[in-house]
């Protein structure tokens, strides 16, 4: 750990929230992930593009382990993603991920949904959990619905308690896995406006989406991947306006219309 | 051989002997059941196992139980197994007898049960860093038995009418009562419709009870059909604003 010189000893250095050497991922014969290197600093919001099959998703998802990566090293808020128990738990209560399908447990309530994590995990008191669950369901604009079941509520708003759940467990970085491409087109808008919010909070965000225009609002930095490799890292700007590589140039020319 | 007496099926129906029999079926079908799924579930998790020789021995039971006749496994464990020297008490073997074969075929929906719930619960369990206990406990099983209840209430309805092969090895339940009844007086008919009216009332019983199980456990679903009439999700805030 490196002493600041100017006195400032007591402030531990800046660690990035995510940082990614020569990662590689392998189906079979298949290279998912082909020597990633990225760094993501806290308070970056990274916007993660590319065609399907690309390896965005298992990009992604190697960062909290839900995809096991085969070589390289990854560090989250500077603890090792070894897959050794101890560290992948750390790294996962760091982590709050959203998915494509929602993945809310469709057999418990709204509330219920949102307060597993945090009495299991951390250990709080029922009334604690649902404090804290509806200070989070208020945010994303849903309290009222904390007595339903998933099943009873629109994509929209399942997608919404998907993100105060994981809120719950007061993660330090976001990952979104194409949040709002399973949902109706009239519900997109206010999944991202949500994602928005958090992002001007601060919060750290890596999403894998198609939602050109919530990336060149919201972007720090496009990171634009495939067959397994990141080809292009650049401001939302410069990535639209002057993409560097033909793939890109390709792949925008494809999707906006 | 005297004539159809429509009187004597109900004198057979309250008999207190045949009656008797009908207390130890449900018993052995209780049993049947409870061991079954005890081991079954065992089964199932061997058989999901990724160990190889885990798997491979489920693999083998199931093949095994349920390509006999439950009729063979009763009768080999009564009267074949003293030949090794092993020995129980006729009901200790139909118990046996039944359990192994019920856990063969209740592995199998236990298993098709876990395999039907979604990748993605599993993996937002993990996402949530919930331990294995719990994402077992709260989020897998729950799912995956509200899949099996059909299944498995076939599969109880069916071990029901099996426990009448454990007539066989004289264990006295309903159809070796009424056999033994029939030979006392002769009355053929009227004896066997008083032992199929109990099977009737069982089966019926146990129907109803699935429904109830199958009801309870989708409330989640069925509490959507029921409160989506009185109130549709509105729209709370200027995000959710829909044309």
């Amino acid at each position: 750990m490196a002493i600041d010189i100017d006195g400032e000893a007591a402030k531990p250095r800046e660690v990035s929230a995510v940082r990614m050497e020569a990662v590689y991922k392998y189906y079979g014969e298949f290279t998912a992930l082909n020597e990633i290197d990225l760094k993501v600093e806290r308070g970056e919001r990274i916007v993660v593009c590319g065609p399907s099959g690309s390896g965005k998703s298992t990009l992604i998802r190697c960062i909290n382990h839900i995809e096991k990566h085969d070589q390289g090293l990854i560090y989250v808020n500077g603890t090792e993603l070894d897959h050794q128990r101890k560290n992948i738990d750390a790294i996962r209560r760091d982590t709050g991920m959203v998915f494509q399908s929602f993945n809310l447990f469709p057999h418990m309530t709204t509330l219920d949904n949102c307060i597993l994590a945090p009495m299991t995990v951390n250990g709080m008191t029922r009334a604690e959990a649902k404090d804290l669950a509806m200070h989070f369901l208020t945010k994303v604009r849903i309290p009222d619905q904390a007595d339903k079941f998933p099943g009873q509520l629109s994509g929209g708003q399942q997608q919404r308690v998907a993100i105060a759940r994981a809120l719950c467990l007061r993660p330090k970085i976001m990952l979104f896995d194409e949040p709002t491409s399973a949902l109706d087109p009239e519900m997109v808008k206010e999944v991202l406006e949500t994602m928005k919010k958090l992002a001007e909070e601060g919060m750290t965000m890596l999403c894998v989406t198609h939602e050109m225009g919530f990336a060149r609002e919201v972007a720090d930095r496009i990171v634009f991947m495939n067959e397994g490799k990141i080809v292009e890292q650049a401001a939302p700007e410069e990535f639209f306006n002057h993409p560097r590589t033909e793939r890109a140039r390709v792949f925008l020319d494809q999707i906006i219309h | 051989m005297s004539h159809f007496s429509p009187a004597a099926c109900v004198d057979y129906f309250f008999n207190y002997f045949l009656m008797k029999g009908v207390l130890v079926t449900i018993g052995l079908t209780a049993a049947g059941v409870v061991g079954g799924l005890i081991l079954g579930m065992g089964i199932a998790l061997m058989r999901m196992s990724p160990n190889a020789v885990l798997s491979g021995v489920a693999r083998f039971y199931v093949w095994f139980f349920r390509g006999t006749p439950l009729l063979i496994q009763l009768v080999v464990i009564y009267s074949g197994l003293p030949q090794l020297g092993i020995k129980f008490n006729v009901i200790t073997c139909a118990l046996v007898g039944l359990i192994l074969n019920e856990a063969a075929y209740l592995a199998e929906i236990v298993r098709s049960g876990f395999m039907a719930v979604s990748p993605g619960q599993r993996e937002a369990a993990w996402a949530l860093s919930l331990p294995r206990s719990v994402t077992f406990r709260r989020i897998t099983l729950p799912q995956a038995f509200r899949l099996m209840i059909p299944p498995l209430g076939n599969s109880i309805n069916s071990l029901l009418k099996a426990t009448s092969l454990a007539s066989v090895i004289s264990v006295e339940e309903i159809m070796r009562r009424s056999d033994m009844l029939m030979q006392e007086h002769f009355q053929i008919l009227e004896v066997y419709a008083a032992a199929t009216a109990y099977y009737l009332i069982l089966t019926s019983v146990w129907d109803a009870v699935q429904r109830r199980l199958e009801k309870h456990f989708s409330r989640s679903t069925t509490a959507k059909a029921r409160r989506a009439g009185a109130k549709a999700p509105t729209a709370q805030t200027g995000l959710e604003a829909r044309a």
